[in-house]
């Protein structure tokens, strides 16, 4: 055990020399949320249409109630040179007045662009204000003609809707906690590379079995420090999340988004296992490959399929496959949590067995290769 | 006295829908539950109340005047609840207080209150409680219209809801009796005493421990019930009298207050005809001021005197087509039922648009227009007007002058509604309050006032009055508004700048001064001119020479 510690110690040291390349992966995970709050910031500015949205209005002076009440609910006629003003088109036919006085329906055009994402909110609430002046409108005229204006309402339709405002930010969080689990695999990759195919290529792997250490301890030390490094790493982005994440307007949005503490303890529980099997599958991987750079390409491309499950997880594919799934099962569990819903205690404990028998069985596969000369000459 | 304990057990019951509250069945039967109320609404109801919970056909929120219907949700055996309207899962609960404070073991009553949660709560110990009006409304039954306007406070605060007692679920007071239709019936000729002797006769509770002090206490009570250390207050109208009674006997737990529609303590209630009168001379104004109206209905004074003045002398009876259910039925239009239908008319800018063609019509002998009005206040707004005669005969009759009747004398309204509250008061006996109710508030809470401009419930002089000793209070009188300001304005800003900063120092109520109003209703379909454009003044004689011919 000792000679385990004393291992792990040196590989820390290690790490900690090479400061540059181990911290880059750290970065990731104190720059991913920051820049993922500043994006969410810049883009709920976008979705949301402004408290006052400036259109063009053709023929203002044919409805000027129409315009007055649109005025009203913020939607103003706007300068052409104006910055604010959205590429929307209202025409009011020149025929409003004589048609409105006929009992007829009188004409309106909206000129848009119904593709363009930033302007979607926009035309949604002109269409719903113009809604609501002819709803209101009509009902006005049924009762200058006698009628209960309820009687248009035939069906009325309750909607009991059982979200919360935490787990209508559900999708949000979707993503916040895939980055999370991004950290676990980012954080350590990096001395997973250094300690496995960059100690080979300083040819001190040799030296280092050449100590009266078996292989078993040489495997458990790295993964280990590889651990430690990929938890420093979740511990990072849970840290800057908590904080970065209440910045953000999301009550603009209908919801909120909160990183509570008790998300953060499971987070971590949960990452445990995760970040034990990053470690394994990065060493293993960079055990395999000859050269440092080979490291490199391969675990980019081996970290997919982790990644991808997590992915899968976050935007709700396959959910009752995913579920039973090592990582995905994981991310499926903690947003459950995360949207008030009962934790599922049978897959959690599944995946999370899957995640830890992937771990001991790369482990094993290490502890055997590192018995082959042609792995640890990279022959 | 706050029991939560039976708290669960006791819900069940109160999930079913009182007896007493009758459902919009668009049925005959439906009608004639309504009778008696309606004869006490347009004789003599307050109307302190927002108008605006009048719903259009097929709008996107539902009727606000119906009972809502709290579904709990007994399945997972939690306080979630659903109020019609409100799509979001609530919660929902109530206190137990006794009827009369001053017998703790006696019989005890539910006071019930929903919460609309924050989206995102930014403080836990604050909540914003809105009061509604009445003195009769449920603020459950309008969590929809309370919803919509304080969207922006409910971002990062809870809104408290409570049911006041003697309204909605909390004991209901209220008279829904009698077997004549409100089209036929003749209010004019009435006997208020006999009717309001029938209603007291089926209510089961003391009816004089309805008032507001013993209500404030009960608001009180669910404060500490659910923990909130301070409260924000909003207050419509009538809510405006318990607002301010908030501030005089807890100021310790209020953050700010908005009062909107503001009733002073000064004032009794009951000088509400001279607000109602001022309400009509307005709308006259304002269509003579209007170039579309005055040249479409160049005499509308004057028709309205004269419809007034034949319908005193005998009221119309005549075949016409039930407004809801379509059928054949006779229409009795009595004078108080024609000044009734316009008075509510003018809580709200868009139905007050319709009021000159309804008053022309009605000259040229077409009541359909006031049918349809009329229709609109069949429903009472959803008063329990049982709670209303408990406030008013305690709170406000005493205070009635000798110089306040004579000048009733003069107004129609105020005449009869003085009239009507009388017999109804003389039935209620409910003890006045003390004089020291009618002192003026003085308190440092941060307090916005207010006032619409052509507001027919309480004008803006009574803003004025409440800010007599109010050091840290600013009055905003929106000059386009009606009643319940927040509601038709961007007053519900200033509202929301108010809960966050806490303080009335950088409200600026400039953006009330936009110009909302809503142009005049010509005929039965248009509100814009024919010749909106250029030759505008030639034509608009044109018209006012066939107008004035027909």
């Amino acid at each position: 055990m000792n000679k385990i510690m004393a291992m792990v110690r040196k590989e820390l040291i290690d790490a900690a020399r090479d400061k540059r390349s181990v911290m880059a992966g750290l970065y990731y995970a104190i720059g991913t949320p920051l820049i993922m709050c500043g994006l969410f910031m810049v883009l709920i500015g976008q979705l949301t249409s402004p408290d006052d949205l400036k259109i063009t209005i053709t023929n203002p002076d044919k409805a000027p109630d129409l315009v007055r009440f649109l005025s009203n609910k913020g939607i103003n006629s706007g300068e052409a040179k104006d910055s604010e003003l959205k590429a929307i088109e209202l025409i009011i036919s020149t025929d409003y007045a004589a048609q409105m006085n006929q009992g007829k329906g009188a004409e309106i055009t909206i000129v848009a662009d119904n593709s363009n994402e930033k302007l979607q909110n926009s035309i949604r609430r002109l269409e719903k204000q113009l809604q609501s002046y002819s709803t209101e409108m009509g009902s006005l005229r049924l009762i200058a003609r006698g009628i209960d204006p309820r009687v248009m309402q035939p069906l009325k339709v309750n909607v009991h809707d059982q979200a919360t405002s935490d787990s209508k930010g559900g999708m949000i969080l979707g993503i916040a906690i895939f980055t999370m689990i991004y950290s676990v695999f980012i954080s350590g990759m990096n001395l997973a590379i250094d300690t496995s195919a960059g100690e080979r290529e300083r040819n001190s792997l040799a030296l280092l079995l050449s100590h009266p250490l078996t292989t078993r301890q040489l495997v458990l030390s790295k993964i280990i420090a590889v651990s430690l490094f990929a938890l420093l790493g979740l511990v990072l982005i849970l840290l800057v999340s908590k904080i970065a994440y209440t910045f953000v307007p999301w009550q603009e949005l209908g919801f909120s988004v909160n990183i509570t503490t008790e998300f953060m303890a499971l987070m971590l529980v949960v990452g445990i296992p995760v970040a034990l099997m990053a470690a394994c599958l990065q060493l293993f991987v960079s055990f395999m490959a000859k050269t440092f750079k080979e490291a490199q390409s391969y675990l980019t491309m081996v970290l997919f399929v982790p990644l991808a499950l997590s992915m899968a997880a976050s935007y709700n594919i396959a959910p009752d496959m995913l579920q039973w799934l090592p990582v995905s099962g994981q991310q499926q569990a903690l947003m459950d949590f995360i949207k008030g819903k009962d934790l599922p205690m049978l897959q959690l404990l599944v995946s999370t067995l899957g995640t830890l028998a992937i771990a001991v069985l790369l482990a094993f596969g290490m502890e055997r290769s590192l018995k082959s000369e042609k792995v640890i000459f990279g022959l | 006295m706050i029991d939560s304990m039976t708290h669960r057990k006791l819900s069940k019951t109160a999930q079913r829908p009182s007896p007493t509250r009758p459902r919009h069945g668009a049925t005959n039967a439906t009608w004639c539950t309504r009778i008696l109320s309606t004869r006490m609404l347009s004789i003599s109801a307050l109307m302190l109340a927002m108008a605006s919970t009048t719903t259009w056909a097929s709008d996107v929120k539902s009727q606000q005047t119906q009972a809502a219907d709290i579904a709990r949700n007994m399945a997972n055996n939690t306080d979630t609840c659903y109020v019609e309207g409100v799509s979001d899962r609530l919660n929902c609960g109530f206190v137990t207080v006794p009827e009369n404070p001053n017998k703790p073991d006696g019989k005890q009553i539910q006071v019930h209150y929903v919460v609309l949660p924050a989206v995102k709560n930014v403080n836990h110990e604050e909540a914003l409680l809105a009061i509604a009006g009445g003195p009769g409304q449920s603020a459950i039954d309008n969590a929809t219209g309370f919803d919509a306007m304080l969207s922006k406070v409910r971002q990062q605060r809870d809104i408290l809801l409570i049911d006041q007692r003697g309204t909605g679920r909390s004991n209901l007071l209220t008279c829904d009796e009698g077997a004549q239709s409100p089209l036929s019936f003749d209010d004019d000729n009435a006997d208020t005493l006999a009717e309001t002797q029938k209603c007291l006769a089926k209510i089961d509770a003391d009816v004089t421990q309805y008032g507001s002090l013993n209500a404030i206490k009960d608001f009180e009570a669910v404060r500490q019930h659910l923990g909130y250390k301070k409260l924000h207050v909003y207050g419509i109208s009538y809510g405006t009298r318990m607002a301010q009674l908030y501030m005089r006997l807890y100021p310790a737990h209020l953050a700010t207050v908005t009062l909107d529609g503001i009733v002073p303590m000064q004032q009794s209630v009951l000088e509400i005809g001279a607000s109602i009168d001022r309400g009509f001379d307005l709308l006259f104004k304002d269509c003579q001021e209007t170039t579309a109206c005055h040249a479409q209905f160049p005499e509308l004074k004057a028709e309205f005197d004269q419809v007034a003045a034949s319908l005193a002398k005998a009221p119309v009876m005549e075949n016409v087509y039930d407004p809801v259910t379509g059928e054949k039925t006779m229409l009795t239009m009595t004078r108080g039922k024609f000044y009734g239908s316009i008075r509510m008319a003018l809580y709200q800018a868009n139905v007050r648009a319709l009021v000159p063609h309804a008053i022309h019509q009605a000259a040229k002998h077409n009541f359909q227009p006031i049918l349809g009005l009329y229709s609109l206040t069949i429903d009472n707004a959803g008063m329990a007007m049982g709670m209303h005669a408990s406030v008013v005969c305690g709170e406000d009759m005493h205070r009635i002058t000798p110089a306040m009747r004579e000048q009733a004398q003069h107004s129609f309204m105020g005449k009869t509604m003085l009239e009507g509250l009388e017999a109804t008061c003389e039935v209620w006996k409910v003890p006045a309050v003390d004089d020291s109710f009618s002192e003026p508030i003085s308190s440092d809470i941060p307090t916005l006032l207010l006032s619409g401009e052509i507001d027919p419930a309480t004008p803006p002089s009574w803003g004025e009055l409440a800010m007599e000793k109010l050091t840290n209070a600013k009055h905003f009188v929106a000059p386009y508004a009606t009643h319940g300001v927040a509601y038709q304005s961007c007053a519900n800003n200033l509202i929301a700048d108010l809960v966050r900063s806490g303080s009335v120092k950088d409200l600026d109520g400039e953006c009330l001064k936009k110009d909302v109003r809503r142009s005049f209703y010509l005929n039965a379909s248009s509100v814009e001119p024919l010749d909106a454009t250029g030759t505008k003044t030639i034509t608009t004689d044109d018209n006012a020479s066939t107008g004035a011919k027909e």
